[in-house]
């Protein structure tokens, strides 16, 4: 579903890439454990993956499209139809609701508010039912999203990013604002939701304790020449 | 969710903050309105003082001051033309008509016109517009006095009062003309113009009424001084009816109607030669626009001045938005990770700026209406100045369009920061 090869990147103004990778996949439904360091490139990484930034060399082919034939508006476009994104913490937009942070994650693509609508009849039972599905109670999803506790915060954030249904969800760091024992239970239920919608995940973090849950582990370092 | 409500949702999430920037904005666009609306109104009445009169004539002074004079009643009738000079301008050829003005005199600090019948007749503001009459009439016979609107208004006076006037201009005059009071014969409609502040006797009564202050000043001289050695001849014992045919020897100026337009150079001219009494004679139309030409730096300055106001509190905007910027790096992150292209960041903070703007101009818009709303009977009062409280004006509209062009142009700044800034962090966490 996912395959880069031979991807090299570099900084203007650095002396050698930071990113060299010959290969690395990620197949469809695949929940794939990025070790990353911080400096080890996998911000950089995720940049190339999710098309705002564009590869010197090498290519990028996310569900058959190779992003390098692509404007920056197509990219944008096709980030927005297929790649749902969470991060490490203040995931959210503070001046919108949970369900209005949640419409977000297909507000720019109108495949994912299709689908969504289909599976839900319209888009505000949509965000209810994965909201809920999450363990967020109706009467938070029109809450002001800064009176949730970040454990609340990060669940809206995967209903973001799983809304419609997006075959690629990356989520970078998002466990590291959370304690141990939401740790698992995040992870458990990032995991429930890939499986149901079939989505390939990659999960990027530097906590090497999450590593076992995965089905396949990587190290960044181990697979990027230009880091080392 | 749309752009649009993303933008408004955002502007209200900072409502406390934004709250004095709006308040900023919109107090400096009041002011530049309400400037623009006094300026327009100051401009308007002025213009529509007189029309109609052809030329004006009185003894030799500057245009300036001798429009003032006669019509505006600003500075002191010190000079008069004689009545002879007077009969004389009635007989040049093209003269259609002329009406006498005779001022000095006032009651309760407003000015006294001693004029003919003919003044109802000939006198004609804004377009060619008459004079016309609230209650009764113009004035027939002697001791009648017809009022201007405000006259009427601001000392509750009505048909068949009865008033005394003083000598000399000015509240604190101390002669009252008390043997000759003055019988409310006509109220006046307003106009707009001088007009309305001034109270119109027959110009043969303004003689009069200075000879009986003199003979009743006499009366209290009579036990140490015998002597009559006044320059005035002694009419005092003219019964009324005779008085009314009485001529003034002096006058402060004539009003002039032209059989033909064409003819007033010439006119002017032959009258400015006049070698018998240093005369002037003036254009009206033309001397209004001379005195306008005067005024107008002072006007063009004031409008800069609160446009500046205007572009520093707009600058003011710009510095806190910037200033916000960075605080909402993760936000437009978020919204790029979703597929928002840098564009869309570049018009969403466009919009938040225009929406701040366009609060402003509506809080502006309001309190502009509701300030001259509540502040127009008080300007018409104390400044004489009629508010239209009309729609905004063309060249207002101009100002508020001039606003919005500022603030789109000063909004790219800012959009185009939050652009680069999210095209060169990309999706970081950080």
């Amino acid at each position: 579903m996912l395959s880069l090869n031979q991807l090299r990147f570099q900084y203007p103004n650095q002396l050698r890439p930071i990113i060299d990778i010959s290969s690395l996949t990620l197949a469809k439904g695949e929940n794939l454990f990025l070790h990353g360091q911080s400096g080890s490139g996998k911000s950089t990484l995720l940049n190339l993956v999710s098309g705002v930034l564009s590869p010197d060399s090498g290519s990028i082919i996310l569900l058959e499209t190779d992003l390098g034939v692509l404007s920056q508006s197509k990219k944008d476009a096709f980030r927005a139809n297929h790649i749902g994104f969470i991060f490490q913490n203040f995931n959210l937009i503070p001046y919108l609701n949970a369900e209005q942070n949640t419409l977000l994650g297909c507000h720019f693509s109108k495949s994912r508010k299709n689908k969504a609508i289909a599976k839900y009849g319209n888009l505000s039972h949509a965000a209810h039912a994965i909201l809920a599905s999450l363990g967020l109670s109706e009467s938070i999803v029109k809450q002001a999203v800064h009176t949730l506790s970040i454990g609340q915060q990060q669940r809206v954030a995967i209903a973001r990013a799983l809304i419609g249904e997006p075959e690629l969800i990356i989520a970078d760091e998002p466990t590291s604002a959370l304690d141990e024992n939401a740790k698992k239970e995040f992870i458990q239920l990032l995991f429930n939701q890939t499986t149901k919608s079939q989505a390939s995940l990659l999960f990027v973090s530097h906590d090497t304790s999450l590593k076992s849950e995965f089905s396949s582990q990587v190290a960044l370092c181990d697979i990027n020449v230009g880091a080392q | 969710m749309n752009i649009v409500n993303l933008a408004k949702h955002s502007i209200s999430s900072r409502k406390s903050t934004l709250i004095l920037t709006i308040f900023s904005i919109s107090m400096s666009l009041l002011l530049l309105l309400s400037i623009e609306r006094i300026r327009l109104d100051i401009k308007h009445s002025f213009a529509n003082t007189i029309s109609g009169t052809d030329l004006i004539v009185g003894a030799r002074t500057g245009s300036a001051e001798l429009l003032l004079q006669s019509i505006f009643r600003i500075g002191h009738a010190n000079n008069t033309m004689s009545w002879h000079s007077y009969e004389k301008i009635q007989s040049i050829h093209g003269i259609k008509w002329t009406v006498p003005i005779s001022l000095g005199d006032s009651h309760k600090g407003l000015s006294v016109i001693g004029t003919t019948a003919d003044y109802f007749k000939y006198y004609k503001f804004a377009n060619k517009q008459a004079l016309s009459f609230a209650f009764g009439n113009r004035f027939e016979q002697s001791q009648q006095v017809v009022l201007g609107a405000n006259v009427a208004k601001k000392l509750n006076y009505v048909v068949g009062d009865e008033l005394v006037i003083s000598h000399g201009t000015g509240n604190t005059s101390f002669h009252h003309h008390e043997k000759h009071p003055f019988r409310v014969i006509g109220i006046l409609n307003p106009t707009g113009t001088p007009v309305d502040n001034g109270l119109h006797i027959p110009i043969s009564d303004v003689e009069l009424i200075h000879n009986k202050t003199i003979a009743h000043d006499e009366h209290h001289d009579h036990d140490h001084d015998h002597d009559h050695d006044h320059d005035h001849d002694h009419d005092h014992d003219h019964d009324h009816k005779n008085s009314q045919t009485t001529q003034p020897k002096q006058i402060t100026a004539v009003l002039i109607g032209l059989k033909s337009p064409v003819l007033a150079l010439q006119i002017q001219a032959r009258i400015n030669r006049n070698n018998e009494e240093p005369l002037s004679a003036i254009l009206p139309k033309y001397t209004l626009k001379q005195i306008w030409q005067i005024v107008s730096p002072f006007e063009k300055t004031l409008i800069l001045m609160s446009l500046s106001v205007l572009i520093v509190s707009l600058i003011g905007m710009l510095a806190l938005i910037l200033n916000t910027l960075s605080q909402r790096t993760k936000e437009l992150t978020i919204l790029r990770s979703v597929g928002a292209p840098p564009r869309y960041i570049f018009a969403l903070i466009c919009l938040e700026t225009l929406f701040i703007v366009l609060i402003s101009i509506c809080v502006s818009i309001f309190t502009y209406f509701l300030l001259f709303t509540l502040l127009a009977p008080a300007l018409q009062a104390n400044f004489a100045l009629t508010i239209q409280l009309s729609w905004l004006s063309a060249s207002q509209m101009q100002l508020i369009g001039i606003t919005l062009f500022l603030s789109l142009l000063l909004a790219m700044l800012p959009a185009f920061r939050a652009y680069q800034r999210v095209l060169s962090i990309g999706l970081s966490n950080k």
